[in-house]
């Protein structure tokens, strides 16, 4: 704290904007340009490993269907997951709106490490690259969990898988250290831990995380690799090793995980409630520590994902234990939230909708997780579509939908201009209609019993099948107008302004879109950042020193 | 990391000017930071291999598994303390330095090279010994497996820390540490003594245990 409240002289230091477009937009070490990057790239693997999921849904239109063959089937449904996690989630929560907006967040001039920044995104185009070759060779073929000894067995790809998942495992690493130190140590005067946004705070969890979780996993696709290459016998039983080593080690990282696609939309959800709902947020203070809460118990929940696999009957007790109590952090923050929009003067922006939808649709997912936390319910529930369903409400329904809004939100301050709002009032409606009837009746085959990960099923299937089928293509829609919108809003969207939301964190006090530099004179701080109805709790901002200069009177923070 | 430890020099290299002791002390306090939580995220690296040993080992009731003698105590333990005898050079090298005996400073460095070095052919030589005498290779077994592995691992680290250690050296040479501002020496010196204590785990863990 005593950091934060002094002098900086790091930040006096104003860099000269670097030259050419190689410098400036390809290798650039500006957080905002590295985060447009992360953005850019997530969204084009977004739109592969969407298709890949439509090529699923038509496979699964029959029961009994010849669309894909049973080998191209479980290559494609593998890749779908593996994309959407790494490729996609991760890198478009934490690279990409971390990078963007956390350090304007907090008054600082880039991330602590911008030269690292820049290595982390570079590594991140090679990883899906990497990634999607193997399709040239076999993709992997045993889901986005590649429990062995199938994935040892596995085609040529599943090597590659590894070194991709390896790579962009090394860039969230190097994220995460960067954001750690940049949030611990370069907030502006006066910032203190309980008045940082938000959403920053949900940056901080989501950095521990990734810096202490990812390594984890490195090593266990390590010795997948060394396994599947050299033969050493880590994970074969033929060999005297161990298939559930692998499942410890995979979920040790991959239970934390799902924590770093969530929090991050938390934070944006944080931001989102309270401005447009113009009421100061319910519950700052629990709503940041249940996010670090979130973040810790996230660490001793892992074998809840391994009550099947043949596990100790008194080690299941404290896991299923475990897991019912992040219900509890999480709990905290959806009722915070709720009594935040409790009696606000709600402005309907899309942005908003995808807010509300949001509370709605995560805490659907988060009902079924306690459902499959229970070991008795799990037993049943296991490797059923139930499952599948669970995920993607949580992911698609919960990180997703707070992606959604964040884009919403933050395109204005990033391109200066708005997106459409009867589009994105579309785009919303389809989203929330289509993404319910996909995802809601894979609650009821998994209970009927159907198997997740199956190219062919039994005919009783087939209706609700056929149901989410359609529904997906009309998700794709849904996603297609957000393109849409975003070409309309280069060509026709009106000028935003800094401040089209009239919201109160730092981000919207500096013009859109921001200056190389970020601040000329960083700001002090003298309150948290919700507080709608008061003054702006910043001393020095850059307008106060135009303003102050143009009447040629004393100097800005002479107040 | 290499990276980030390179960056000041960039981000000045521009106009030959110097950065003010306040501005130095901050961004040393960054670096300082972002390589403690380096060490951190590394530290769980090889705490996930250990975790992968302990397992392996767990399902076997013999260890090590029949036809493996293991690894020699007795000799094992020497090299240990050529490798614990090398973190006590690097901390008088560093040492020296700061109270400005450049001399003397080069002398520990030189002395924690030779001896990082002598720890790492020991091993090849402990290597060759289990492979030669007792047939136990990287892909043979789960002893194999876990010990080639995570010692493997640990030598690397410390093959990187003669790399890193001989570059800092050489950078001592170029003038780029004074003897108020030698950050890159701390860190060196931090992970050579990380290393040092990944080893009497790994000593422990694989020799004594």
């Amino acid at each position: 704290m005593a950091v934060a409240a002094q002098h900086s002289a790091l930040a006096e230091h104003i860099h000269p904007e670097p030259q050419g477009f190689i410098r400036r937009y390809v290798f650039s070490i500006d957080h905002k340009i590295i985060g447009i990057q992360y953005m850019v790239t997530g969204l084009i693997f977004f739109v592969i490993a969407g298709m890949l999921a439509e090529l699923i849904r038509t496979q699964l239109m029959n029961s009994n269907a010849k669309f894909l063959t049973p080998d191209q089937y479980n290559g494609v449904y593998s890749m779908h997951g593996t994309a959407m996690v790494w490729m996609v989630t991760i890198p478009i929560v934490t690279g990409g709106f971390g990078n963007i907006i956390m350090p304007l967040m907090i008054g600082a001039r880039d991330v602590a490490f911008p030269w690292l920044n820049m290595a982390s995104f570079w590594l991140f185009p090679p990883a899906g690259i990497l990634l999607f070759a193997s399709f040239l060779v076999g993709a992997p073929e045993a889901g986005w969990t590649e429990y062995p000894p199938v994935s040892l067995q596995g085609p040529p790809g599943t090597t590659l898988w590894c070194l991709a998942i390896i790579l962009i495992g090394i860039s969230s690493t190097m994220t995460g250290l960067n954001f750690m130190v940049t949030i611990i140590k370069m907030r502006a005067p006066g910032m203190t831990y309980t008045r940082m946004p938000l959403f920053v705070w949900a940056q901080l969890a989501t950095a521990a995380i990734n810096m202490l979780a990812t390594v984890a996993l490195s090593a266990a696709l390590s010795a997948l690799f060394i396994e599947r290459v050299f033969g050493v016998p880590f994970y074969d039983p033929n060999k005297g090793g161990s298939p559930i080593l692998w499942q410890h080690m995979f979920w040790f990282y991959s239970h934390p995980a799902v924590y770093i696609f969530i929090l991050p939309a938390f934070g944006i959800i944080s931001e989102v409630l309270p401005t447009f709902a113009r009421k100061p947020i319910y519950g700052y203070k629990m709503i940041a520590f249940s996010s670090v809460a979130i973040a810790l118990l996230g660490f001793m929940v892992w074998a809840h994902h391994m009550f099947t696999s043949g596990m100790a009957p008194w080690l299941q007790l404290p896991f299923m234990i475990l897991t019912m109590l992040i219900a509890i952090p999480t709990g905290v923050k959806i009722w915070s939230w709720m009594a935040t929009l409790w009696g606000g003067v709600i402005h309907y922006s899309t942005a908003m909708l995808f807010a509300m939808g949001f509370l709605i649709t995560f805490t659907m997912g988060g009902l079924t997780g306690i459902m499959l936390g229970a070991v008795p319910a799990d037993l049943h529930e296991h490797g059923t579509y139930f499952v599948v369903a669970h995920f993607h409400y949580v992911v698609f329904g919960g990180t997703f939908m707070g992606v959604l809004a964040g884009i919403y939100y933050w395109w204005p301050k990033v391109t200066n201009r708005l997106l459409n709002e009867t589009i994105g009032h579309w785009q919303f409606w389809l989203t929330m209609i289509f993404g319910n009837l996909t995802f809601f009746p894979m609650h009821i085959l998994g209970l009927e019993g159907m198997p997740r990960r199956v190219a062919v099923y039994v005919p009783e299937y087939t209706d609700l099948n056929r149901l989410i089928s359609f529904s997906s293509y009309g998700l794709s829609i849904a996603f297609l107008l957000m393109f849409i919108n975003m070409a309309w809003s280069f060509k026709y969207g009106k000028k935003a302004g800094p401040n089209p939301w009239g919201a109160r964190t730092l981000e919207w006090m500096i013009s859109s879109p921001p200056p190389y530099y970020n601040f000329k004179r960083i700001p002090a701080i003298l309150s948290g950042p919700y507080d709608f109805g008061s003054p702006l709790p910043y001393i020095g901002l850059d307008s106060e020193l135009e303003r102050t200069q143009s009447h040629t009177t004393i100097p800005a923070g002479a107040h | 990391m290499a990276v980030a430890a390179g960056a000041l020099h960039h981000e000045h290299g521009g106009g030959h000017q110097e950065p003010s002791d306040a501005l130095y002390e901050e961004i040393r306090s960054h670096r300082l930071l972002g390589f403690t939580l380096f060490l951190i995220s590394d530290c769980i690296l090889f705490s996930a291999f250990i975790f992968a040993y302990l397992y392996l080992r767990n399902t076997i009731d013999h260890w090590p598994p029949p036809g493996i003698a293991g690894p020699d105590l007795l000799f094992g333990a020497l090299n240990s303390i050529v490798l614990f005898g090398s973190g006590a050079t690097m901390h008088f090298a560093l040492d020296n330095w700061k109270h400005g005996n450049t001399k003397v400073f080069y002398r520990w460095l030189g002395l924690t090279l030779f001896l990082g070095t002598w720890f790492l052919l020991g091993q090849g030589y402990e290597y060759s010994l289990l492979y030669y005498e007792q047939h136990a290779t990287w892909a043979g077994s789960i002893f194999g497996a876990s010990f080639f592995t995570l010692t493997g691992l640990h030598g690397f680290h410390v093959f990187v820390g003669l790399v890193y250690l001989s570059i800092l050296g050489w950078q001592t040479k170029q003038g780029i540490y004074t003897q108020k501002r030698f950050f890159g020496l701390t860190a060196g010196t931090l992970y050579w003594h990380f290393v040092d204590v990944i080893w009497v785990f790994l000593f422990f863990l694989f020799y004594i245990f």
